[in-house]
């Protein structure tokens, strides 16, 4: 079966009009960076397809200490933006450069692990998400979007419209480990956001990719680094913790064994880089 | 099957044609076109063999639909020699044997020519970064990066 029908909408209520109308018959794309290849191969035979490119919905703009990111604003726009560093380094470890010029900010969240790499910087920063449907909007917290592998909380009838993601207060830092040194799945990915007060650990925001059904944070590792100096015992725990808790998984890229020693391993290179006070 | 009437500037000229729904760039290029450069490699948007130029941005045909092209100016490697002059790139990969057996010239010329209209003088790890999503299987890229190089010197002014 060939798909029937291609539509471009032109505004994002035109999208939401059609994917009303068209309901579950409707596949989205963005940046066609997952779906395509899918469909090149003959896995995925959508009825219909819809393409967000012209919706309107590829903005960047800051209000409010706050990056207001349409969903469809691509990877290469994240790493034009200066505002949030760990943006810029987590869009630079998404593929390559047409890659970058294609795949989208909201179509990273669909993408499946080991893919992923950008939305986990997300995941540090505590970004929301705006998903947008006929009946009106609303705004989730990223880390309540994601339900499981490959399932998040939309709606039917429903799409990510924006991500909000805060400018950080305090300090960012992104790490990947993959087989090669650029245009690589992850081993694993993380990012951190770690504030401190005075020469103690504030706040700590861990976040790792391709170690688990969906972008995750760490949060005993977290934990374990709240209130500490960040000395060597501190960091040893969160990676240990980190190791512990995460979920990684084998495919064609590492073994699970791989993955949660490699997750020890890019936490104390991530804590290594803050800067102490 | 509601096929479209799609209107775009293909190498400079003006060009309309009928696209079945969800043809991708790539399709309409080769199958309906017959412009062969931007090869079918990977369909996977893997390789980097399929690499054309958006409003001068390096895409991937075999992942774009058709249609996502309307009204925009898309570039292939068939645009890119004028009046019979062949551009410097094409040249310096001729020169510098950056080209075994061929398959990933179109992709990487396509890159190398968007690398140097925004960057005329590319450091070597520019032109490295610019080329990750471009894969070659004979050469083991050093002539390749060299051509590139070669091409931006000569384009700045610099005799062969």
């Amino acid at each position: 079966m060939t798909t029937q029908a291609y539509y471009l909408p032109q505004s994002l209520d035109e999208a939401l009009d059609l994917l009303a109308e068209h309901g579950p018959t409707l596949l989205v794309i963005a940046g066609g960076t997952i779906a395509m290849p899918l469909i090149n191969e003959g896995i995925s035979l959508p009825e219909q397809v819809m393409g967000l490119r012209r919706a309107g919905l590829n903005y960047v703009n800051r209000s409010n200490g706050t990056l207001q990111i349409g969903a469809a604003a691509t990877l290469s726009q994240m790493l034009a933006q200066s505002h949030i560093p760990l943006l810029q380094q987590a869009a630079q470890n998404v593929g390559a450069w047409a890659i970058r010029n294609m795949g989208t900010a909201g179509g990273n969240l669909f993408a499946p692990p080991p893919a992923g790499d950008f939305a986990v910087a997300l995941l540090a920063l505590d970004a929301r998400v705006k998903l947008a449907g006929q009946a009106g909007e609303r705004v989730l917290p990223l880390g309540e979007f994601y339900t499981g592998f490959m399932t998040t909380a939309l709606a039917p009838g429903e799409l990510v419209a924006e991500i909000q993601a805060p400018i950080p207060t305090g300090q960012t830092v992104y790490v990947k480990h993959g087989r090669r040194h650029a245009n690589t799945p992850a081993v694993v990915s993380l990012a951190a956001h770690v504030t401190l007060g005075g020469k103690k650990v504030k706040a700590a925001r861990l976040a790792l990719n391709a170690v688990g059904p969906h972008p995750m944070r760490a949060t005993r590792a977290e934990q374990a680094l709240v209130g500490s100096t960040l000395d060597e015992a501190a960091i040893a725990a969160a990676a240990a913790a980190a190791a512990d808790e995460c979920q990684p998984f084998t495919d064609a890229i590492a073994s699970e064994w791989y993955r949660r020693r490699m997750v020890d391993v890019v936490v104390r290179r991530a804590l290594a880089q803050v800067q102490r006070t | 099957m509601p096929s479209k009437i799609l209107s775009f500037t293909l190498n400079g000229r003006p060009t309309e044609v009928i696209v079945k729904p969800m043809t991708t760039l790539q399709k309409l290029l080769r199958e309906q076109l017959g412009l062969t450069a931007a090869k079918a490699g990977c369909k996977q948007g893997g390789c980097g063999s399929c690499t054309v130029l958006v409003n001068g941005e390096p895409m991937l045909s075999c992942l774009l639909p058709a249609e996502d092209v309307e009204g925009q100016e898309v570039t292939t490697l068939e645009g890119l020699a004028h009046d019979g002059q062949l551009h410097p790139l094409q040249e310096t990969f001729f020169e510098k044997f950056a080209i075994q057996c061929g398959y990933c010239t179109p992709g990487m010329l396509m890159v190398s020519k968007a690398l140097l209209d925004r960057n005329p003088q590319p450091s070597r790890a520019e032109i490295v970064q610019a080329l990750t999503g471009n894969y070659c299987r004979c050469t083991g890229y050093e002539p390749i990066v060299q051509a590139v190089a070669e091409a931006a010197r000569r384009m700045n002014g610099h005799e062969k």
